[in-house]
């Protein structure tokens, strides 16, 4: 029989015809863009104070002093120059030449080194090389864990930098949006080169192999955080807000990335568990609340997700849409006396533990030290259960739905029972970051929960990485620092925002962390 | 008998789709479904395997009633469905397809199984962490064919097993078919192909509008001129 199988051709890929670029190709890009690192930036003195690296007519001071976006166009020029570099030092620095530019034109003034800089830029993605990145084989155990250890130090550095970016608020920093942009660049930079190198694969498949050192160690370097640049009482609380998003983003991560049921509602879970809790907070502690708080919502979740079940895709995202405006307009009339309507709830008290008040500086650390080790708490917990679901029996069935819910049927899924599951466990998981949300807060009211709340969750988790598992973390973060970092462009804040989706789904369409 | 169909009906919207058909497949044959497009014989397949439930009519698998049961319990009966058009889960790797094939087993002999769906087609073996997406049409057809076997079914269904593929890939599936009938599994099959299901299987039934127009062994169907003029050309 089996002679007369055809044997298969393994499928190799047609070797590329085009000849590699000569390294020499990316040399003048990266003179332009040292050349407008070190060039005088504005043309005359901006309003609102000095503008950062010595930029401003101020620069003939001490022409080679530079710093602030300065010096990472320097750095970025300089890595031009290394082969495979060249294209994201070239996109960094035009997207670092991009903010500042239309800041200072803004402004009125005119920049010398944008255009330049601009032009450099351009010219490295031009003439840049793109090639695959290298493979590099893994080290030693002895090696790995010294590696591993600087590698997430340096996430902690990046994460305090990128948090710290473009100080407080406006009546510190009049440039500070504009700075928390070009940082961004620099970031979009240095991330490129890495990944060009192959780093950010080594290092994710370095971390993979040593997975549970790999983890303490994560978990050891958020902790650490307020002994950075970010450990003020202001950055404390900005942080656990963020952690308080980035579980429910997890949560929904569950139901829209591993089953593919689309929750346009789901903020409303959130708010059902915060609500629940600001009722017993003064009834019972905090623990007790919270589960409360986690079981309610998850018991909504299946109230939700029964109906659900003969309606797919568009029809499905109308009925969670249709669930989560009825939340919030109940919440909003104050139906049943639960959440209190356009008074909100206000005085709930902060969690205590062992009489310490979780709003208070603890020891030497600053306050909101304790809310924020709680949200990693909770953020490093929702991920376990999202990590450990996605690989099992129950997930797979998960996949098997979203990938094509027919055959799933045909494959002896139970796909009613699994969808109601995924309702479940993602409601529950909402419910809880809303127990702690109320507590943080202090106040909950029903303009915390409306459908802008859902979309951007949802955007957190598509731009993230759907079903991946960091990739909602990492999706949360920046869509709530965004809006944080962007006040001061009032007007422009959305528009910019928008524009910051639309380019990471240009280049990462699978999401920031692609599976 | 393995199987036994009778008298399903079965309507959309209105539209009869199945007008009293009635099958049977005997233990370790293959039976060949033939007819024109729309005469509802992907529809009789999906009928046993749960995926729908027929108005009217009974279908016993081994003499026990499964037609009142749900796609899970049919497939825990032992009815396997490889669907028309393969419909894999192209996002997830061959091992990935293959474990939810046998999504419904708790027993220890998955990875035995795995190993033989391995075997047999080797190519799979070696890919076994591609994604399903990436592959040609007949490795796709192998790769349903491999997921389907890993339920261990007492019956195995193919829709349309060798739908767009090349003329060397339908060989190899329809001889894939015959080793598959040779080992004692037996097999209901729709397909278009009716001189390909006829030569190979032991007994078929010509479906038409709903309704089981003929039926005989395959080479005698073959041979009837009214066979030869509607479906051989």
């Amino acid at each position: 029989m089996t002679s007369s199988f055809v044997r298969d051709r393994p499928v190799t890929e047609a070797p590329s015809r085009r000849e590699p670029r000569p390294a020499w190709r990316s040399a003048p890009g990266a003179a332009l863009v040292l050349l407008g690192a070190l060039s005088p930036w504005a043309s005359a003195v901006i309003p609102g104070g000095a503008y950062p690296g010595l930029a401003t007519l101020q620069f003939f001071d001490a022409p080679y002093l530079v710093t602030g976006f300065r010096l990472h166009l320097l750095l970025l020029g300089l890595a031009a120059l290394l082969p495979r570099a060249s294209r994201a030092a070239g996109a960094g620095a035009a997207v670092i030449a991009l903010v500042h530019i239309a800041f200072l034109a803004a402004l009125g003034v005119l920049s010398f080194g944008g255009p330049v800089t601009l032009a450099g830029g351009a010219l490295l993605i031009w003439l840049g090389r793109r090639e695959p990145a290298p493979e590099w084989k893994l080290p030693s155990r002895a090696l790995a864990w010294p590696i591993l250890v600087a590698a997430f130090a340096a996430l902690l550095w990046a994460v305090s930098a990128m948090l710290t970016a473009g100080g407080q608020s406006r009546a510190t920093n009049p440039h500070g949006g504009a700075e928390f942009l070009s940082f961004l660049g620099f970031a979009v930079g240095l991330f490129g080169i890495l990944s060009a190198y192959g780093v950010l694969s080594w290092l994710s498949a370095l971390a993979e192999r040593h997975r549970a050192f790999s983890l303490t160690v994560l978990l050891a370097c958020a902790m650490l955080l307020p002994l950075t640049e970010a450990g003020t009482g202001y950055w404390m609380t900005v942080a656990s807000t963020i952690g308080i998003y980035a579980a429910t983003a997890i949560g929904l991560n569950i139901v829209v990335g591993l089953a593919g049921l689309l929750d346009l509602g789901y903020v409303a879970f959130l708010g059902i568990g915060a609500f629940t809790a600001a009722n017993l907070a003064h009834v019972v502690s905090f623990p007790v609340a919270a589960l409360a708080g986690a079981v309610v919502a998850g018991l909504l979740g299946v109230v939700v997700g029964a109906p659900t079940l003969r309606v797919r895709g568009d029809y499905l995202a109308i009925v969670t849409l249709a669930f989560g405006e009825i939340f919030f307009r109940a919440a909003q009339n104050d139906i049943g006396g639960l959440t209190g309507g356009a008074n909100s709830i206000p005085g709930i008290p902060p969690i205590t533990l062992f009489g310490q008040g979780f709003d208070q500086p603890v020891g030497g650390l600053p306050a909101g030290f304790l809310y924020y080790a709680l949200t990693v708490l909770l953020v490093a917990g929702t991920m376990a259960v999202l990590a450990n679901l996605k690989h099992s029996r129950t997930g797979r069935a998960w996949l098997a739905i979203r990938e094509d819910e027919d055959v799933a049927r045909a494959m002896g899924v139970r796909t009613g029972r699994a969808k109601i599951l995924a309702f479940l466990v993602g409601a529950t998981l909402a419910g809880l970051a809303g127990a702690v949300f109320a507590h943080k807060l202090g106040t909950v009211g029903y303009e915390s929960f409306d459908f802008s709340e859902s979309v951007t969750l949802l955007a957190a988790v598509i731009l993230g990485g759907m079903g991946t598992v960091p990739g909602a973390l990492v999706g949360a973060s920046l869509l709530f620092v965004l809006p944080e970092k962007l006040r001061e462009f009032s007007d422009y804040r959305l528009m910019l925002f928008g524009l910051a989706l639309i380019l990471i789904m240009r280049f990462r369409p699978k999401g920031l962390v692609s599976s | 008998m393995t199987l036994v169909a009778e008298r399903l009906f079965m309507s959309f919207g209105g539209l009869l789709a199945l007008d009293g058909v009635s099958l049977t497949v005997p233990d370790g044959g293959v039976v060949g479904l033939i007819g024109t497009n729309g005469a509802g014989k992907s529809t009789v397949l999906k009928a046993v395997s749960g995926l729908l439930r027929p108005h009217r009519g009974e279908i016993r698998l081994r003499g026990r009633p499964i037609h009142h049961l749900p796609a899970h319990a049919v497939l825990a009966a032992g009815v396997a469905h490889c669907p028309e058009g393969r419909r894999l889960f192209a996002g997830m790797t061959v091992e990935e397809n293959l474990r939810l094939g046998g999504h419904l087993r708790r027993d220890r002999h998955v990875a035995k199984d795995m190993a033989r769906v391995y075997d047999l087609f080797p190519v799979l073996g070696e890919r076994r962490t591609q994604r399903a997406g990436l592959f040609s049409g007949g490795e796709q057809q192998m790769l349903a064919i491999g997921r389907a076997l890993m339920a261990r079914p007492a019956l195995l269904m193919f829709d349309e097993p060798t739908m767009g593929l090349s003329p060397i890939m339908i060989r190899r599936i329809l001889d894939t078919i015959a080793l598959l009938r040779n080992q004692g599994t037996t097999i209901l099959m729709v397909e278009q192909n009716a001189l390909a299901a006829l030569m190979l299987a032991d007994h078929g039934y010509v479906i038409d509008l709903g309704r089981t127009t003929m039926s005989g062994p395959g080479t005698d169907l073959l041979a009837d001129p009214r066979v030869r003029a509607a479906y051989l050309g």
